[in-house]
């Protein structure tokens, strides 16, 4: 929203901090110089919060209690993802938001949904703990191994974002059209099982409980992840249709046996064309095997690292990364978006904001408070700003963000 | 059809990429066009099928994916069909590059929105590679990093299609958006997903701004991290439980637990709780929270845990959340009707809207209404 241009606000606290603020930033941990702007460190902050303004409020007073419901008179959204109990006794329950700006389009995102009748309403659970809760880890691994978790990423929670941007837009659109706002309830654990369906319609036709099974596809052979030349160089090939076997099969020559021209023998002997597929994979170095494949019409790829990544040509063509402004480091590093808009493309106005930037003037142009105001909200404590604001350090790393963005070699150029 | 939406024309001539776009878009209320080849769209090829049901009404993906929409059939050869039904089309969903797409795309209307789902793009050196969702999350850096280090590198949540499925919500997002753009200037744009993108965009966590900054290769670590203990998966009676712990608060609790349970004196000493002591320790550790662990079932571990302020939680199977009781009593699961009149559970809404914004008919059969827009 805040790339498409929506002035978005994040509401930050010292008191119980983002994780993202806790996280810093990995070549600060022998710089106790530049301790009082860890928080705004973590790669974390651009990738997760560019163009947004960051505005320090404690929601636990009563004075940045009173000074976020004066902020949220104003506001078009109110986008939440604390749990239901923790909402509600903040005093930013949905009545309470609607008491002071009825037209408000209120989306919150708690783990069990608001209604505090439910079983699970005190409950939480956040991140790695998310996707084991709506199957996805079970789903996760081959067949024969337990379930290999999800460790390192967290799907949930960009399903639930994405779902939660679409409420957001349809509550504006209705909001446009009617003059009525709309309180909108993300149950996290309910929104990602949408996701489900076929296998859930299969169990109750059939009792079967759908589970894990590697790389392979429900739909057809071979798929599957199969070793290159190298250490742990693999190489991701999907070769499901009749048309991508015809292709693959002119490649692989004699490493294949005959039989599994016949599409149900690669279906039901499995084991047997992927050890063959895997035998003559290895040969190749895994850049030239992509190619080869996809030149003859196979969907393949090097299954990449981060290395391979850095070097990816076409990601760095289409500008996936991007550089902006940023108060606290000079310039910064982020990952683009993945909606591209050929009329409206949107913008980056800055990188991620540094904590508590943009209180004074948040709370001065939208909520219209004085100078004097202000300054009473922050020495009571309901409000902060930013520390150290002259404060500057520059990335170890900066002098090489040309890799991620061609065109930046000159820090100039920004 | 109350929803939102309602009084919007959508086409949709994509297969798995922009289903669950469509699928929203309708229960949202805006009628869903449906193009199908003769023999049927592919997702109506895709298992598991229901048994009772004839091809090509059997596909429980096309069941669930195609609900609420429209089936319109059109010959690729009958061009003036295919205008007839675009000439009055707000949005247009593909998943073909330009010149293999058979919308023509200098003929479609300026007041038409074009939103392509592409395997990597309209532009790039890598614009004419196909894809899948195994090639999507193999380009994004995330499925090397899952799986355990001793086996190949595995997707995640394969089954589920979540490459296409974010694809498509994505897509749906920037739909929606050129929607509000075109209400303030009557003017139309494309749309365009590339589902590398999309993949890379839920991979933060491993990416490369992180790996810009710590400079550590990632490599995969099975179901636990030694960023904590416990950290992962635990076996239980059925099945597994997950486990996160890292602030003292939850140590104490779950130590507090483990000790009650099992009779274990020492996890509650001092000295474990500190987190990088635990992950030190870290097989003394795991044996001990096991001796819990494999004492209980999945929901009384979760129950249990929960109550006691532990972030736990069941690794859930399909049978486990059909039978989940807070979702029965939140009346979460809702059913569709089969062709053969069969009800069949289905999960219910994504969301939940003060205002009655969501519902949904059964998947049309096909051609069902080619007569309504073609006569």
């Amino acid at each position: 929203m805040a790339h498409f241009g929506a002035d978005v606000l994040k509401i930050e606290s010292r008191m119980s901090p983002d994780v993202v603020r806790i996280l810093g930033s990995a070549w600060l941990k022998d710089r106790e110089d530049l301790a009082p702007i860890s928080s705004d460190t973590s790669p974390y902050v651009s990738e997760m919060n560019a163009s947004k303004r960051s505005i320090g409020l404690e929601l636990k007073t009563k004075e940045g209690k009173a000074a976020a419901l004066q902020l949220l008179a104003e506001c078009d959204v109110f986008l939440a993802n604390f749990g239901a109990r923790a909402l509600t006794e903040l005093g930013l329950d949905y009545d309470s938001v609607a008491a002071v700006n009825p037209d408000i389009v209120y989306v919150q995102l708690p783990g069990f949904g608001s209604d505090e009748t439910m079983p699970y309403y005190p409950f939480v659970a956040w991140g790695p703990n998310q996707a084991p809760l709506v199957g996805m880890d079970d789903f996760t691994g081959h067949a024969d191994d337990p379930p290999a978790g999800i460790a390192t990423i967290a799907p949930p929670d960009y399903m639930s974002a994405l779902h939660a941007a679409i409420a957001t837009i349809t509550g504006l659109e209705q909001r446009d059209i009617t003059g009525e706002g709309v309180h909108i309830d993300i149950s996290q654990f309910e929104t990602t099982l949408a996701l489900l369906g076929p296998f859930v319609m299969d169990y109750d036709l059939t009792g079967t409980v759908y589970s894990r099974i590697g790389n392979r596809s429900m739909w057809g052979a071979p798929q599957g992840v199969y070793p290159c030349a190298g250490n742990e160089r693999w190489i991701a090939i999907s070769a499901t249709e009749a048309e991508d076997w015809t292709a693959l099969r002119t490649l692989l020559g004699s490493a294949i046996d005959l039989d599994f021209d016949n599409p149900s023998t690669r279906l039901t002997d499995q084991d047997r064309l992927d050890e063959q597929i895997a035998a003559w994979t290895s040969s190749f170095e895994v850049e030239d095997l992509a190619y080869r494949l996809q030149s003859a019409g196979i969907a393949a790829h090097v299954v990449s690292t981060n290395e391979d990544l850095l070097h990816d040509t076409h990601v760095t063509s289409r500008n996936w990364y991007q550089v902006a402004a940023s108060s606290r480091l000079g310039r910064d590093v982020f990952s683009g978006c993945a909606v591209k808009l050929s009329a409206t493309p949107g913008r980056w106005t800055a990188a991620g904001p540094s904590m508590g930037e943009h209180t004074r003037e948040v709370l001065s142009d939208v909520v219209g408070l004085s100078e004097e105001e202000i300054n009473n909200l922050i020495s009571a404590g309901g409000a902060f700003e930013q520390l150290e604001p002259d404060m500057v350090a520059t990335r170890p790393w900066n002098d090489w963000i040309h890799l991620l963005v061609p065109g930046t070699e000159d820090a100039r150029d920004l | 059809m109350v929803g939102p939406y309602n009084g919007l024309r959508i086409v949709d001539t994509t297969g798995l990429a922009g289903a669950y776009a469509t699928r929203l878009f309708a229960g949202l209320g805006a009628e869903v066009i449906r193009l199908e080849p003769p023999d049927g769209s592919p997702l109506r090829r895709l298992g598991p099928f229901a048994h009772n049901v004839e091809p090509p009404e059997n596909s429980l993906w096309w069941s669930y994916l195609a609900m609420g929409t429209r089936s319109v059939v059109i010959d690729p050869e009958d061009t003036n069909s295919l205008m007839q039904i675009l000439a009055e089309a707000d949005v247009v969903f593909e998943d073909q590059l330009p010149e293999k797409s058979l919308v023509p795309q200098d003929e479609i209307s300026p007041t038409t929105i074009r939103t392509k789902i592409l395997p990597f793009g309209l532009a790039g050196p890598k614009r004419n590679w196909s894809s899948s969702n195994l090639v999507a999350w193999a380009a994004s850096g995330i499925l090397y990093t899952t799986g355990f280090t001793n086996r190949p590198p595995v997707a995640p949540a394969a089954p589920m299609q979540l490459a296409y499925h974010a694809s498509a919500a994505s897509a749906l997002v920037g739909t929606l958006l050129a929607l509000r753009s075109r209400r303030i200037t009557g003017v139309a744009q494309d749309v365009e997903i590339s589902m590398q993108e999309v993949a890379l965009s839920i991979a933060p966590e491993t990416g490369v701004p992180m790996f810009m900054d710590d400079r550590v290769h990632r490599e995969r670590s099975g179901n636990r991290r030694d960023l904590g203990r416990p950290f992962g998966l635990y076996p239980c009676k059925d099945g597994f439980v997950s486990i996160i712990v890292l602030m003292p608060r939850h140590w104490v609790a779950m130590a507090q637990w483990v000790s009650e349970t099992t009779g274990n004196e020492s996890i509650t000493e001092e000295v474990f709780v500190d987190n990088a002591v635990r992950v030190e320790a870290k097989d003394l550790i795991d044996d001990w929270v096991e001796e819990l662990t494999t004492q209980g079932t999945r929901l009384e571990l979760f129950e249990e845990g929960q109550r006691r302020g532990i972030p736990i939680t069941p690794v859930n199977t399909i049978d486990a959340l059909v039978d989940n009781p807070h979702l029965e009593a939140a009346d979460f699961w809702t059913t569709t009707q089969l062709q053969d009149a069969t009800e069949v559970t289905i999960p219910g809404a994504p969301f939940r809207s003060s205002s009655p914004w969501w519902s949904m008919a059964p998947a049309p059969r096909l051609g069902e209404h080619t007569h309504i827009y073609l006569n």
